[in-house]
């Protein structure tokens, strides 16, 4: 499990890389809010590309930075979900809650 | 219906242990050579029924957890058991989006998921006693 940020103007692009469970949530959420915190930016960017696996504590920590994002009034989208995300996304009624591009 | 094979791991409460879990019975159906949609849909299911038993049964302390894979011509049978503490409701325990512990920042999901995904969901608990959790997954499109 890793974490890659970049700044795009106004938003942090967050690119989270292996599996995210209950177990990888917990250090991926104390480094996603470390960075949001102390970069000049205001929304937020799931890239879920390289995420091998992920199950309902995704859509915790998904839900828990769309608070913090919203908190600062900017908006979280998510990009490049894989399809067995995209079923967890539906399932979870995130694709209606979140910005995503499928 | 005979089974064609049988496995059963043990392993401690610990949240990495929820990987090795998942990929554990996700490598012994793997020999029934079912899709890979079936193969992420049995990843995910046992995935949240150890996260429920780590953080439900155990409240992230250690204790022992089994689970079971029975795999039949046609499906697989996945047995996931603690010895922890059990559930009082089980019925509010698997309404979506209840968490007995909102302060995880946890999605409440874990039982949809599972009843989501698999093709059966059993939950048997005694309050003090443990939890055991019993899917079943047709390994063919009916």
């Amino acid at each position: 499990m890793d974490v890659r940020f970049k700044r795009d103007g106004i938003a942090l692009i967050v690119t989270i890389e292996g599996d995210i469970d209950h177990h990888t949530s917990k250090i991926l959420k104390e480094r996603i809010d470390s960075k949001f915190i102390i970069e000049p930016v205001k929304d937020m960017i799931l890239d879920l590309s390289r995420v091998t696996f992920m199950d309902s504590a995704g859509i915790g920590l998904i839900m828990g930075r769309r608070q913090r994002v919203s908190s600062v009034g900017g908006k979280l989208s998510i990009i490049n979900p894989k399809p067995e995300i995209i079923k967890m996304l539906k399932m979870s009624n995130v694709d209606k809650l979140v910005r995503t591009d499928v | 219906m005979q089974p064609v094979n049988k496995m059963k791991t043990e392993f401690i409460s610990k949240s990495v242990n929820e990987g090795f879990a998942r990929v554990v019975a996700a490598s012994f159906v793997a020999q029934a050579d079912p899709s890979i949609d079936i193969l992420a849909d049995i990843r995910t299911a046992v995935s949240e029924a150890v996260t429920n038993a780590i953080i439900h049964g155990y409240e992230e302390k250690d204790g022992i957890i089994t689970m079971e894979c029975i795999l039949y011509s046609d499906h697989v049978s996945i047995t996931i058991e603690d010895f922890g503490k059990g559930i009082d409701d089980i019925e509010k325990a698997k309404a979506p989006l209840y968490t007995s512990r909102p302060e995880l920042e946890r999605s409440g999901m874990g039982f949809t998921v599972m009843e989501t995904f698999m093709d059966s969901l059993e939950v048997e608990s005694v309050p003090g006693k443990g939890t055991k959790i019993h899917m079943t997954k047709q390994l063919e499109y009916r």
